[in-house]
């Protein structure tokens, strides 16, 4: 006989959650890849792109080219085949002949070198300043701190860093403007100063939308949460100030930002295309507007999807992390 | 005698309603009062309407007609700003103050129209959704949270790449409204089927069931106009969105080349970045301005309406 202890029922809680949450990814991630598959199979066929690439192919590889690309199959067969082909984890070849699946790798790297870091700079400087900002309500730091932010969330992002290229780049000389494509991946040796040059400017602007987005939240969410009663009551009883606020009022009004730090992942990596342009910096958003504009079917199919599995698996584990701060919330 | 009392009585009730009717309207003018205080706001207002008056009145304003390279032919070709050019002149012989005038109008016409769209189809699903108990709702609830998981702005960029190409040409910016607008409703119907999950129990809507109205009279009669506070302050903000994405899919390119719109502006000037920094800075301030306005404008919306902060 099992034991039915609390932590037992949690666990068994969040397992069928994870299961049910990974059940909803399917139609998610069906509709999605059926929906970028038929549009971009309406723009035309892979092989006339690939034939403006090589002017005399002999009539043997353009048969070859077909059957590997199934052209003479309807729209629908042509799924089934791209969706079997997937789950032996290849996403076909693109226009250019090379394999998908090992392109995506290394940008799904570069991509995530920009925006972990910048996620974690935005909270850890974003949650002091909100918690301040909200305790002295309408001051002149309040107010700045406010301003602040609120030019953060109302500017493109790209064109902030646009304008820092301007500054930092083309009249001051600091720092790079662009051109990290052609570093390659090392972490250490003459290689790792370099990238971290390039990393700076886009780190930095990156890191101030969302700050921005994430002050704003906290201290919304402050100012409600003190007044409530029961901070009311805490002070009463003569608890510590730093106490009131750091353990009493944050605990409750953090719980509805982690949500919206899971959202705020989601939406700046699908607005990656933006920022990684400007800076030229080649992670998934940059080669999506590239093989957008080249028209690169199974390229353009393969980052979309790529792209809806890292967001699904962000709102799961931002799921997962609401229920363990906030006890009253029980997955399932 | 008789008759006098109920003429009396019929007499107060027709006071009580115009009373009753006085208070109602009155909740608007509360909220202005309470608006009225929040410099922020205000100043948010000020700024939309500003935006909104240049985008009407463009053709006239602007010294150039949109995308006009006329300043080429008269030798101003990447001036810097000056008194005939107030923000410089592009490599291409554009004038960007003109170009930014213009600029307004296309991105306020995408950015409300595609929050009308949104708005729109946003309350429909979401209301649905939320009246009816059946498979039908949670359908339409896991449609909205499909349309929340999705990567929007690769989506857009795609469809809006293959639609000028291949399917439909000669939309322009309207196509760029219309994606916005199609995958942009989910923030709408969760605010919309929140809203109706907390209204639909009310005695006044079990009321009007019982006198036999039907479900749409039900729904779009008595609970949308209870539901619209949170949702003009969340379409507010989400102009201001609208109009960001819109700057940032000209940017990359697949916008419409042919109307004026900032982000082509910007897009534009990167390449002579280097000794004409006006042509990337100016545009990107509008939109800064803009979408600034429309935000302290929905904050400020939302603190006004907001019943609970009330006094």
């Amino acid at each position: 006989m099992i034991k039915t202890t609390k932590a037992n029922i949690v666990v068994a809680g969040i397992t069928t959650y994870i299961i049910r949450r990974l059940l909803f990814m399917i139609p998610v991630f069906l509709g999605v890849s059926i929906l970028t598959f038929a549009i971009s199979n309406a723009a035309g066929d892979p092989i006339a792109l690939i034939r403006q690439g090589i002017r005399s192919a002999p009539p043997q590889v353009l048969e070859a080219l077909k059957a590997y690309y199934h052209v003479n199959d309807p729209i629908y067969i042509r799924y089934l085949y791209w969706l079997w082909d997937l789950l032996h984890l290849d996403l076909g070849r693109s226009v250019s002949g090379t394999l998908v699946i090992d392109r995506m790798g290394p940008w799904v790297l570069t991509t995530l070198e920009l925006q972990v870091p910048a996620l974690i700079l935005a909270v850890l400087i974003g949650l002091p300043i909100g918690v301040f900002s909200a305790r002295h309500q309408y001051s002149k730091s309040d107010v700045s701190i406010t301003t602040f932010a609120l030019f953060g969330y109302s500017m493109p992002t790209f064109w902030l860093g646009l304008m820092m290229i301007i500054v930092f780049s083309l009249y001051l000389g600091w720092l790079p403007p662009a051109g990290a494509a052609g570093i390659t991946r090392i972490w250490w040796g003459s290689e790792f100063g370099d990238r971290i040059a390039h990393l700076i400017m886009p780190l930095a602007v990156l890191t101030y939308v969302q700050l921005a987005t994430f002050v704003r939240l906290i201290r919304g969410n402050m100012l409600q949460v003190l007044r409530e009663d029961y901070v009311l009551s805490s002070r009463a009883c003569g608890l510590r100030e730093r106490t009131v606020i750091y353990k009493h009022a944050l605990r409750n009004a953090i719980t509805p930002i982690v949500t919206i730090l899971g959202l705020g992942f989601g939406s700046s990596l699908s607005g990656a295309p933006a920022l990684e342009t400007a800076f030229s910096w080649p992670g998934l958003g940059y080669q999506f507007v590239r093989a957008t504009f080249a028209l690169d079917i199974p390229l353009i199919v393969g980052i979309t999807v790529v792209i809806t599995i890292m967001l699904m698996v962000a709102n799961i584990i931002t799921d997962l992390f609401y229920g363990m701060i906030d006890p009253r919330v029980r997955l399932g | 005698m008789q008759q006098e009392t109920e003429l009396e009585s019929v007499k107060t009730a027709k006071r009580d309603t115009t009373e009753t009717r006085r208070r109602g309207a009155g909740q608007w003018a509360v909220a202005w009062r309470r608006f009225r205080r929040n410099k922020a706001g205000l100043a948010g207002l000020f700024i939309v309407l500003f935006f909104t008056f240049i985008a009407l009145t463009s053709p006239w304003l602007a010294p150039y007609p949109p995308r006009s390279f006329q300043s080429l032919y008269e030798g101003e070709a990447g001036q810097p700003p000056s008194s005939k050019h107030p923000f410089g002149t592009s490599r291409a012989g554009i004038d960007i103050y003109s170009e930014v005038l213009h600029g307004a109008r296309g991105d306020l016409y995408v950015g409300v129209g595609a929050t009308v769209v949104a708005v729109a189809i946003g309350i429909v699903i979401g209301a649905v959704a939320g009246y009816s108990r059946g498979a039908g709702g949670e359908i339409l609830l896991m449609l909205s949270q499909v349309f929340y998981t999705i990567p929007l702005l690769p989506l857009i960029l795609l469809f809006a790449r293959v639609f000028q190409i291949m399917v439909v040409r000669g939309f322009g910016l309207t196509l760029i409204l219309l994606l916005l607008g199609f995958f942009g409703w989910s923030t709408i119907s969760f605010i919309a089927r929140g809203e109706i999950l907390s209204v639909r129990e009310l005695d006044f809507v079990q009321a009007s069931r019982s006198l036999g109205a039907s479900r749409w009279r039900i729904i779009f009669r008595h609970i949308v106009p209870n539901i619209l506070t949170p949702i003009i302050v969340t379409a507010t903000l989400l102009i201001a969105g609208n109009i960001l994405t819109e700057v940032v899919i000209s940017f990359l390119g697949f916008g419409d080349a042919n109307t004026s719109t900032w982000g082509i502006t910007i897009q534009e000037g990167i390449m002579y970045m280097r000794t004409e920094w006006w042509t990337p800075v100016f545009p990107g301030l509008a939109t800064l301005f803009a979408v600034l306005g429309f935000n302290l404008l929905g904050d400020g919306l939302s603190d006004a309406l907001n019943p609970r902060l009330r006094d």
